[in-house]
């Protein structure tokens, strides 16, 4: 069905909060930089993701007869998911959290992040335009 | 899931961190002091950090696995280092014992520089991540405009 907002500002939301979660253990990284012991956590959810989407490495799924499930994506049925490393990484008693690795994942993601909110806004502002414009 | 978290995570290392930098300058200057209140020379302090939750025990219950994986960092306490203390032959100090002796703490100098570097540093990276926050924050919030 047509409805009026597109398809995917709800895949876009969902991935903004993921990244809102991945923002989260990177801090909890940092914060524990000096924590003897701390195990660094890493959120993974794009291969998840995909695989919501019907998508892989090989491409995307084809539906070849009307018959087969639909590949509709729930944003409501995909999470992310938290791996933490094994063993610290004890270098000198107390390092255990890559400062680099973190510091880059996050620029990464405050970036992602940007974005996709500059894309969310640019899909209103367009809704917003058509709307009152469009009955002129 | 929010971004209060992110910011009540990142000013709870801000505070340890404040405290490891207290104690690394509360050592450097005892690094001559021989009288302390509770005798003998001065002990050399190191801080312990601990992971600790960020949130209430009741709102920690109602949120998901994955929220309750973010953690603060708190500083347990605050221990004597056990490293004996250094003998330094200076006969005419008050504090010298029979044979001349005087006790220090064992302080090095360049050891307190390198940990402030660290802890400057822990302190300046979770800085970034409060500010980096707050700018998804008001990102987010343009999305209605």
């Amino acid at each position: 069905m047509q409805s009026l907002f597109p398809d995917h500002i709800d895949l876009t939301a969902k991935v903004m909060d993921f990244q809102l979660q991945r923002q989260n253990i990177v801090s909890a990284n940092l914060a524990n930089i000096n924590t003897p012991g701390y195990k660094a956590r890493t959120l993974e959810f794009e291969k998840d993701l995909q695989a919501a989407l019907g998508l892989s490495e090989a491409g995307a799924v084809a539906r070849t007869h009307p018959g087969h499930f639909p590949l509709a994506f729930s944003a409501d049925q995909t999470d992310a998911s938290v791996a933490r490393s094994l063993t610290p990484r004890v270098v000198q008693g107390v390092d255990n959290v890559d400062l680099d690795a973190e510091m880059a994942a996050m620029a990464k993601n405050n970036l992602l992040y940007n974005t996709l909110a500059t894309v969310m806004q640019k899909n209103f502002s367009g809704m917003k335009q058509l709307i009152a414009d469009g009955g002129k | 899931m929010d971004f209060m978290t992110a910011i009540d995570v990142g000013a709870s290392a801000l505070k340890a961190e404040r405290t490891h930098l207290n104690v690394i300058s509360m050592n450097l200057a005892n690094a001559k002091t021989t009288r302390t209140v509770d005798g003998g020379p001065y002990r050399r302090k190191e801080v312990i950090f601990k992971e600790t939750e960020v949130q209430s025990p009741f709102s920690k219950a109602m949120n998901s696995a994955l929220d309750q994986e973010v953690k603060g960092v708190r500083v347990e306490s605050v221990q004597n280092d056990r490293r004996p203390l250094k003998q330094v032959y200076e006969p005419g100090h008050p504090d010298a014992d029979e044979e001349g002796y005087v006790s220090y703490p064992d302080i090095n100098v360049v050891e307190e520089m390198t940990n402030m570097l660290q802890a400057m540093r822990a302190y300046e990276a979770n800085v970034s991540t409060i500010t980096t926050s707050k700018s998804m924050y008001s990102k987010a919030l343009e999305i209605g405009r």
